[in-house]
């Protein structure tokens, strides 16, 4: 799960780590800030500055028609429910750091840069530190070194250790700071944040944050495509887009209906299938191993009775319960195709620009 | 032992609950040994006929343990892993998906220097067709003869055994190393193991967008794969930076892309294919020079 800003600054808070001074701006909170003041819209989404998305506010006058714009103004298809009005740093320098789960190594990783702010993708040579068994005054020393900040050295010793135990305390993924903000009084505060948190650690916390779009499973490629894929498992989704690019169709999205598949999220992925436009199959292509064939034969013949405009399915059903899954289909008249390839080379049949 | 995968005494974490007890019928269905199971505070019942005892120690008491297949849900699992390391079970197999990932971080430190081998999380576990069903991958669609299959997905190892089998090629290791960032086994060992294994004549790898684990599986082969290699990435039409299903599967930078895999695997002497039907094929016309 995705932070925003305002979500990630409240645990860098609570583990010691300073933030700006800010309160937050709901469309119903009267209670307007003082300026100089800076606005941010809070949207689960990168690119937000450039988007227009931060309006630092110097005239009292200027506050209200700011607030209205930001509210207003989308930004990668996101719109703010709230702002996040914050006390405008005196910026001396703009630091990268962030903690993040580095796979090739299995361990935390700390990643720091000299230049912090936007575009911080475009630097090359990020200085990197393994935090498995992690001397924090061994690093933190080196970290001021490299930034060249030598009387900041117990400040970014204590930064780090805090850091990490936000990061174990919160089961994070990635803690960014971009930038870390030197203050002209010589002070580190955190002037941005991106917080992922692992949802499979929810059941040990009790969080409670904005809901945000999970699109993991449902990904559009092309709104404009010609046939929609349905699969379960990862791997097998994405190869079934692959394979019907190879056969020369064009799949509008990528669907992964995972282990345990009910019949209603079924339906309620056919329901956003039959939006995309230019659609004129649908190819599903199943095999079963914890999923039950059976289970999503019947959300197959409920979609087919409850929704009216649904294009010609080309379906392939293998594994578990396959006999039951294709006795439920073919008491309906629905037919099984024997392998993907069948699938697609019928839906080819029928599918024309 | 001569062979990780050939133990004989396999016992079953987790083996009342509900995938534990449905997945430990058909491994017996299969042919696998499964000589007990675990599940604190339930010693004393009996599963399939298979005696229940509340740990892995108090088994130890009874037999010699090769394998450990783990189906306890995904709060415990972390637990459950560290006891059959503990144990020193030689290999451990986890099944479980979502377990959180800072779980695995202990897990992986703890296992650096044990005297265990872990396969998965999030694993569809191995199939040695005819020797040995480790774990949920379907005996079924399965035939025995002399391929291996190791893959980073679930069903995508079940559809390109599904297909060889169609073909009447049979295979000898079906290994699932699993969707997870941080996990055991990875292809390297696996690639390691079919080289060394003189019953295996052809090698197939499945990979996909996102991390960087096939390209250094590509320069392994290079370096110590002398049989053939198929291989086949998923998710040549993956948008970047968004994540498809599992956690592994998200395209962070270029280097990490499905063509750059491939074409990486490709220089590295593997025969390469864009889709899974294709790579099917690739195996089926494959003629020794």
């Amino acid at each position: 799960m995705k932070l925003l800003e305002h979500e990630s600054k409240t645990l860098l808070s609570n583990s010691n780590i300073p933030v700006p001074a800010s309160f937050l701006v709901t469309k119903y909170n009267p209670i307007l800030p003082e300026t100089p003041i800076v606005l941010k819209s809070q949207v689960p989404t990168g690119g937000r500055g450039k988007a227009g998305g931060i309006i630092i506010v110097e005239e009292i006058n200027n506050l209200q028609p700011s607030i209205q714009a930001l509210f207003n103004l989308e930004i990668k298809g996101f719109i703010p429910q709230t702002l996040l009005a914050e006390e405008k740093l005196n910026i001396a320098k703009e630091l990268y750091i962030s903690v993040l789960i580095d796979r090739a190594s299995s361990s935390i990783q700390l990643i720091a840069h000299i230049d912090g702010g936007i575009e911080v993708e475009d630097n090359v040579n990020f200085k990197t530190w393994s935090l498995a068994n992690p001397d924090f005054d061994a690093i933190g020393q080196e970290l001021a070194d490299y930034y060249q900040l030598p009387g900041q050295t117990f400040a970014l010793q204590d930064l780090i250790q805090n850091l990490y135990k936000c990061f174990i305390k919160n089961d994070a993924t990635l803690i960014e700071i971009n930038p870390l903000v030197l203050t002209a009084d010589e002070k580190l505060i955190a002037g941005d944040c991106k917080m992922t948190l692992d949802d499979a650690a929810a059941f040990r916390h009790d969080w409670n944050f904005e809901d945000k779009p999970v699109e993991a499973n449902f990904v559009t490629i092309n709104p404009t495509g010609n046939i929609a894929t349905i699969a379960n498992g990862a791997g097998l989704a994405m190869a079934t887009v692959d394979a019907a690019f190879e056969a020369g169709l064009q799949p509008a999205n990528f669907l992964d209906i995972g282990g345990g598949a009910t019949t209603e999220t079924l339906l309620k992925a056919f329901n956003r299938i039959v939006e995309y436009k230019n659609l004129q199959a649908i190819v599903i292509n199943i095999f079963a191993g914890i999923t039950r064939a059976d289970e999503v034969a019947k959300a197959i013949v409920a979609a087919k009775e409850q929704i009216h405009n649904l294009p010609p399915l080309f379906i392939r059903l293998a594994g578990t319960n396959q006999a039951a899954a294709v006795q439920i289909l073919t008491d309906k008249g629905i037919v099984i195709m024997p392998n993907l390839e069948s699938c697609l080379v019928a839906a080819k049949e029928v599918v024309h620009d | 032992m001569t062979n990780l995968f050939e133990g004989k005494n396999v016992i079953v974490q987790g083996v009342t609950g509900a995938h534990g007890s449905f997945q430990t019928k058909a491994m017996v269905a299969a042919g696998t040994n499964v000589v007990a199971g675990t599940t604190p505070g339930k010693a004393g019942q009996l599963v399939e006929g298979i005696k229940v005892y509340d740990t892995v120690k108090d088994i130890q008491q009874d037999h010699t343990v090769d394998t450990s297949v783990i189906f306890v849900p995904a709060r415990f699992a972390k637990g459950a892993i560290l006891e059959a390391i503990a144990a020193e079970i030689p290999l451990v197999i986890c099944i479980t998906e979502n377990i959180p990932v800072h779980d695995m971080l202990v897990v992986h430190q703890k296992i650096q220097g044990s005297k265990s081998t872990l396969l998965g999380p999030n694993s569809p576990g191995a199939l040695l067709p005819g020797i040995n069903k480790l774990g949920i991958i379907p005996a079924n669609m399965s035939l025995t003869g002399n391929a291996a299959i190791v893959s980073r997905s679930g069903t995508l190892t079940y559809e390109t055994m599904a297909g060889l089998t169609e073909k009447g090629i049979g295979q000898k290791y079906v290994i699932g190393i699993g969707g997870d960032v941080i996990h055991g086994m990875g292809y390297i060992e696996c690639l390691q193991l079919f080289q060394n294994d003189p019953a295996v004549d052809k090698i197939i790898l499945i990979g996909e967008i996102g991390g960087q684990e096939e390209i250094a599986a590509a320069d392994y082969i290079q370096q110590s794969v002398t049989k053939p290699v198929f291989a086949y990435i998923a998710g040549h039409h993956a948008p970047i930076g968004v994540q498809l299903g599992h956690a592994g599967a998200i395209l962070g930078s270029a280097a990490e892309s499905a063509s750059a895999k491939t074409q990486k695997l490709a220089t590295s002497g593997a025969l390469t294919a864009n889709s899974i039907t294709n790579l099917v094929k690739l195996v089926v016309e494959y003629q020794p020079l």
